[in-house]
Order: C-alpha cells, then structure tokens, then sequence
C-alpha cells in the first residue's frame, strides 16, 4: 500500500433521497495497492457509496477523484480505471459469457484478443470454461457472479470495485476469489470492498471502513478498529457489533 | 414478499377456510400502473389525455361520417342505395368485429403464456398455500386487461359511430359496454384455454417453437381473414352477377358460428334499437362466457401448478438456433467503431434469441401484407383518366402519412422497447466509461438502418403502383418518408427511454405498456402536423398544374411551409430524444 498515492479520494460525498439521508458527508482516501473494505448494517449506505463511485446514481453533493481525473468531470476517463462487481450480477441473459465479455470489453474499448484470452483464463479459473457457449439465464447466481467477475476485469483496471463478492458463491469459490483479490492486489491494483462476511474482511483488508446511518464510524486496520472498540485481540466480528451497537446507542432517538 | 404486504395475514385466513379475492394478488399490478401516473406531470398527462380524447373524437367523427355516406350509398341509386348501404354498414361493422376478436386473441395468448407462466410474482405466489384457481384467476385478470385495454381504447370509439350512424337510442349506448366486454372475454377465454393447452405439450421456457407455431397459426387466420373480406368486391356491384348475388354476398355472414358473427348479429339489432332481439341474440354469447369461465376455471385447478411446474423445469440452456442468421446480421458490423459494433451484436444477439421476437415479425409482416394488398385492389383502372393523374398523386401525398402508421406500428413492436430491454443489466452500461448520450446516439442510428430500408421499400412499391406522374411529387414522397423515419425512430427511442421500464419480461409487454401508448399518440400527433404543413405545397402542385399561374406569395407560402417542415423535423427529432437522454442520465438502477 501507498499512502502518497491515493486512488480514490471522496470528499464530501452525500446523497439525500427526499427526506431521507443515505450518506452524509464522507470523507474517505483509498491509496494504491490496498485492500479496502467497506462494512456496515443494512441499509447503512455501502451500496449507495459504490454506485456513486461507479458513476451509476449522481450524489447530492461532493466531489470524487478517481486517480488523477475528477469522476464527474471526467466520467469516461476515470470510469476506465474501474472495475465493478454490483452485488446483484443482472447480467445480459441472451447472451453467453464470452459474448458478454465481447460486449463489456468492447464499452472499454479493449482489443478482442486480449478479450477472448483474459475471458478464458477467468472462465476456467471459476470453472466455467466449458459451459462459454451457455446462455447466462441458464446459470445460477453464482454463477453469474463468477462471470460479472470475470468481466470486469478484461479492461485491466487499476481499481477493482466489488459489492458484497462472495455472495452465492461455494465455499470453493469463495476460496478462489480471495485468491484472486490478493493476486491483484500483488500486481499493485486497489480494491475496493464491501462485504458481510467479516471473515473475509479480516483475512484480506489492510484498512476497514464502518458505515453506519450513512456516516463513518470507524476507520483503520485491524488494530486500530479494535483499539477504537476497545478490545484488543479480539475478532472482527465483536469489534464490528460493538461499534455499530455503540453508534446506534449514542442516537438521540434510541436514548 | 414486501410487494404482498397484506398476504400472510390473508393467508391465514383462507387457511381458516374463508373466501379468498382474486382481485387482491392482482393489487400489486395495480400499484405499479398507479404509480407509472402518479410520479408524471400534471400538465402533461392533461394534454396527454386532451389529446387521447381528440383522438378518439376524431376516429369516432371520421367514421361517423364515413359510415353516415355509405348508409346512404348514392352511388347505387335512389331506390337501392339506402337499402344496400345499410347491408354495407353491417358488413362493415361484422369485419369491425372479426378483426378486433383475433387481434384480442392473438394478444391474449401472448399474454397469456406470459402472465400464467414467466411472471416473476409466480414463483412467490405458488409457494405460498393460496388456493391455485385463486393464483389463476388473478393471472387471468391480469392477462385480459394486458392484452385487451388498448384495443378496446381504439375500438370503443369506432364502434360508437356505428350505432350513431345507424340512429341508435341512449339505451343502446349504455348497453353496449357490456357486448364490448364479452367480444374482449370470449378471446381471452380461447387464448386462455389454449396457453394451458399449449403448456401441456411445449416447455415454456422454450418458447420459441410454441411462438412460431402461433405466429403461423395467427398470419393463417389473417390471410384467410383477409381473403374472406373480399372487400374490394363489396365496395363495386359490378363485380357481380346481379343484384341478388351481391345483396347475398352483404348478407351472408362472414365465418358462419363465429363469436364474432354472433355479436355482430345482436350489435346491430342493439343498434337498431331492437334492444330484445339484441338480448334474445347476445344470451347464447353470455352462456357460453359463464360455462368457457367455469370450465377454464376447472381446468386450470387441474392442470395450472404442473404446468406452471413443467415451464420451470425446462430451461434451454443452449444457444438457440437460427445462429447462421445471427452472424449474417452482425457481419456488416465488423468494421464500425468498436462500443457501435458491441451495442449492435448485443441488440441483434438478443433480438435473433428472443422467441417473441419471431411472432412480432409474423405480425408486423402480417400489418406490411395487408397494406399491400390493399393497395393491390385500389380500383385505379376504374376511375376516369382525366382525373386518374391527380388521384393517384393524392393517394402519393396521403401514402406518406400511412407508411408512417406502418413505421409507428413496427417502431413501437421493436424499436421503443429497445432502452426497457437492457434490463436490469443496465448498471453495466452506465458504470462503463460509454456515455448514455453515445448509447442512445448508437442505438438511434442502428434502429434508423432498418427502418429506413423498410420505409424506403414501401414508398418505391407504392409509387410504383399509384403510378406516380410527378418528379417532385415522386421525391418529395422519398423525402417525405425519410423525414418521417427520422422523427418516427427518435420518439421511439425518446419516448421508450422516458418510459423505461427496466423489470419488463418482454418487448410485447412494454410496447402494450402505457409509454406505448403516448408513442403512438405522439405518432399520430407528428403525422397530423407532417400533414398540416404539406397541404399548402400540395395543392398549389395541383394548382399549378390547370392554372399555370406564376406570383410570388404561393413561392413565399412553400418556402415558409418547407421552413416549418425543417423545423418541426428539428424539435420533433430532438425533444423526445434530449427527453429521453436527461431520463436515461438520471436513472439510478436497481
């Protein structure tokens, strides 16, 4: 990890639906090579804090710098550095996975033979190579998990943007794509996580992130969250349901 | 199970043995069109609705009026005219009638295996312990009104004018809602029974094979249909024998012991305020709709759950056939700019794949084929050559705004469910560094390739039949097309990305959502206003032509018409398509 370099910088980021806040301000440095994870509740504002990053709902407020370029300055540019596996993986059913490759490859201007030669070494990664010529509506959830993976990656992206990524998968594959992250993440690329699975969390990330009501409670590595709830050695899981459970006491409506 | 807020607590008590309503499981369908309103500017849907009531004024009035002439029939004399034109009215209204029971029909069926066995609800409501002729019933509702409320919002008007043109009391006005709702009934009912049927030997999921052996079935019936009008035959007496054969021919009616025949038969004794011979005549029709509804009822108790069952286990999961036309399609791609080359292989890929697809094109091959016939039997020769020159130049200029309602019709089936189809796959586009402006841009273009090519074929076949004398006349209908081509696709595509609806299983359900319908009404308000421009050039050609006249104001008056032209071309284009751009960017997917 390099902290002079940072590769996503949020400043200010808020979203407001109505009424309803979904982030408040955040503020929040991602730097080369990390391993980021981003945890939180339901409904805390994860998903809404990546579809902003990924430049699929427009925040309310704020400014985010992807690498060097501002993402709403310059969205085609810095959405070319991205990576992005939504958490739902609504894929083009129609078509088969090196056809969505072809697509998606084709939106970032890749070349066909990187395309068909990086989508076949992620095909028989997740063990899918022989089922290329399937359509995807055919493939269970994990599967097409296993493909919006895979595809994301076609373009090399500096920054790989993942939600909730080991959802659907067997235990198998979740072992392959905790592989997969560290490789990336050896190569010099940053990747940018959320996940409920605390275990993964703690295994893979070098710095945590906990959002709670759409504000940042908490933010470090592994010692720093757990000197933050004030309990050394212990595991990500109680540090987490102490901070949150500490947050959600410190409202004012739950006093 | 969020969408069934009130179903668990429902459950229990059907479990407790009390009656159950249908209506409810059809209430979050409902919420969901409620809701399609409710988020829409007032003053939009007011003129929306002005317009759709003008619209449905002018459909009933021109026909009235229409109706009203034939009535009296001069052409065939003071004695015989009235009597005849009254058999032609009937006639009229029996085609009227047999046209709109296979246009529900078709549809229903469509419908039918879309809402008894893909709806995504399905899998929630079959898990749950809800009596399955509930499940059904409410699947049924569904599918009528699905497949039924935009031809009865086309049809009701035109059948007004029937029973005013035939001086029907207020009575009949107030009972003919309830005729209209058995001739939409008895179809769905058929259409109904056969998807159940259909299920039983087809895997849904395969559709592909059920969809082509419909659309044959359907592009059958309306070859024979059509052959059976013989329509050209009752406009023109001397196409028979005598007098008898042809008052036989306006008599006899079309298909013998067709439903449609049937409520022809008491529509007009309704509309002749015979009220109880309308009744006498319709009573059949109302046994056979409560026995058709118990016995599809009984039948789908049986056999509704397995075959829903059957639908769920057969998922083809290999790549479906006609791959050969699938590349023949992409090829021309091969060399354009690589995120146009990606769209179009994903458009074509998922068009060739889609089974509906195929009945669509049946369909609109069907619309093309009647279009053309019934230009083949125009009695041209018949008319004196004096003014034959003229006519024909007429029927050039009014040819333009038809193939618009061709291009309309085939824009709304294929190009304006085009944004909806990318589905809930849509995050991939917009987190891709591809602009929406540059999506909608790619797909205007591609969607603009076929149908000018289809445009353009229809405007050559036409002129070459009416024969057209003019040069200008002869290009400016090219220009005419094309123009209309231009602005017909961009509402499509305008239009269809306001009206986006993301979750839609299929182009029929979003071409027969509500967004189609202001389509084609902004169709037909584009063409009324092509129109209104072209008059003025139109007839000073005409003008010009006996009175070889020359002054300044007629060059100043088209000039300043093919100004207006230019610029309704420009903001018809571009409002929709810049509407649709600033929807499309401010969409946030699921």
């Amino acid at each position: 990890m390099n902290q002079n370099e940072s590769m996503i910088s949020f400043r200010d980021i808020r979203k407001q639906y109505g009424n309803f806040t979904a982030l408040k301000s955040i503020n929040l440095d991602i730097y080369k090579g990390e391993l980021f994870g981003f945890l939180g509740p339901n409904g805390a504002g994860k998903t809404t804090l990546i579809r902003i990053l990924t430049g699929i709902i427009q925040p309310s407020g704020g400014k985010i710098m992807v690498g060097p370029h501002d993402l709403f300055a310059q969205p085609d540019k810095a959405k070319a550095m991205l990576g992005y596996v939504p958490d739902r993986p609504y894929l083009y059913e129609k078509l088969t996975p090196l056809e969505y490759f072809e697509f998606m490859g084709g939106l970032y201007n890749v070349a066909s033979e990187r395309i068909l030669s990086k989508g076949e070494e992620m095909l028989r990664m997740f063990d899918l190579w022989e089922r290329r010529n399937e359509l995807i509506e055919s493939f269970s959830h994990g599967m097409k998990q296993k493909v919006a993976m895979s595809a994301a990656i076609l373009h090399d992206p500096d920054i790989f943007v993942v939600d909730e990524p080991t959802v659907g998968l067997d235990p198998r594959s979740v072992k392959l794509a905790k592989d997969f992250f560290k490789r990336l993440i050896a190569s010099g690329k940053t990747v940018f996580l959320t996940t409920h699975t605390l275990s993964v969390a703690q295994d893979l990330c070098n710095r945590i992130a906990i959002i709670r009501q759409g504000d940042i409670v908490a933010l470090g590595d592994m010692k720093e969250l757990q000197r933050r709830a004030s309990m050394p050695g212990n595991s990500l899981e109680d540090v987490f349901l102490k901070i949150t459970e500490e947050e959600l006491a410190q409202q004012p409506s739950n006093l | 199970m969020s969408v069934y807020p009130a179903l668990t607590r429902r459950t229990r008590l059907a479990a407790a043995g009390l009656v159950m309503n249908s209506l409810l499981l059809v209430s979050p369908a409902l919420k969901k069109f409620r809701r399609v309103f409710s988020h829409r500017n007032r003053a939009v849907l007011a003129l929306l609705s002005g317009g759709s009531a003008l619209i449905a004024i002018l459909i009933y009035y021109g026909l009235y009026r229409f109706l009203e002439y034939v009535g009296r029939a001069p052409m065939l004399g003071d004695t015989f005219g009235p009597i005849l034109g009254g058999l032609l009215v009937s006639k009229l209204l029996e085609m009227l009638f047999m046209t709109l029971f296979f246009m529900v029909l078709f549809s229903s069926v469509i419908a039918a295996l879309s809402s008894f066995f893909l709806n995504e609800e399905l899998p929630t409501l079959m898990s749950s312990p809800l009596p399955i002729g509930m499940i059904f019933r409410s699947r049924m509702l569904l599918m009528t009104i699905e497949s039924s409320w935009m031809v009865v919002v086309f049809f009701m008007p035109a059948l007004y004018s029937f029973a005013t043109a035939l001086n029907a009391s207020w009575p009949a006005y107030l009972l003919f809602p309830f005729f209209m709702l058995l001739s939409v009934l008895l179809p769905n009912l058929v259409g109904g029974f056969t998807a159940l049927a259909l299920a039983a030997f087809f895997p849904i999921r395969q559709m592909k094979k059920v969809f082509q052996f419909l659309s044959i079935i359907v592009l059958t019936a309306l070859i024979f249909f059509l052959r059976s009008l013989e329509a050209e035959k009752l406009l023109n007496p001397s196409y028979f024998k005598d007098i008898s054969q042809y008052i036989l021919s306006l008599e006899v009616p079309l298909i013998n012991y067709s439903p449609s025949s049937w409520l022809h038969q008491a529509s007009i004794a309704l509309f002749r305020n015979n009220t109880g011979e309308a009744l006498i005549k319709i009573a059949p029709l109302v046994g056979i709709t409560i026995v058709g509804l118990l016995l599809l009822n009984l039948f789908a108790r049986r056999y509704y759950r397995e075959s829903w069952q059957m639908s769920m286990e057969a998922v083809d999961n290999q790549v479906l056939g006609l791959e050969w036309l699938r590349r023949v399609l992409v090829w021309p791609f091969r060399w354009t700019d690589p995120v146009f080359r990606v769209i179009a292989n994903k458009e074509i890929t998922t068009f060739v794949r889609d089974p509906a697809i195929f009945s669509q094109i049946f369909m609109m091959t069907a619309i093309v084929f009647v279009y053309g016939y019934n230009l083949s039997i125009l009695p041209l020769k018949d008319i004196p050559s004096l003014y034959s020159g003229e006519l024909n130049d007429t029927l050039v200029f009014l040819n333009g705004p038809f193939i618009g309602f061709i291009l309309a019709s085939i824009g709304m089936r294929f190009v304006f469910p085009s944004i909806s189809m990318e589905g809930r796959a849509f995050w991939a586009v917009k987190s891709s560094p591809v602009s929406p402006r540059k999506i909608l841009i790619t797909k205007l273009i591609l969607y603009l390739l076929p149908m000018t090519v289809l445009g353009i074929i229809l405007c050559m076949v036409t002129n070459s039949v009416f024969k057209v004398s003019h040069p200008v006349l002869m290009y400016m209908s090219y220009i005419n097309v094309l123009i209309i081509t231009v602005v017909i696709t961009s509402l499509a595509i305008g239009v269809g990305a306001v009206y986006a609806d993301f979750s839609a299983d299929s182009p029929l359900k979003i071409a027969g959502s509500y967004g189609g319908f202001i389509y084609m009404l902004l169709s037909g308000f584009f063409i009324i206003n092509l129109l209104a421009i072209e008059v003025y050039p139109m007839y000073r050609l005409f003008f010009n032509r006996f009175y070889a006249t020359r002054g300044s104001s007629g060059l100043v008056l088209i000039t300043v018409s093919s100004l207006l032209l230019l610029g309704c071309t420009a903001v018809w284009t571009y409002v929709p398509f810049r509407k649709g751009l600033d929807t499309i960017e401010n969409y946030e997917p699921e």
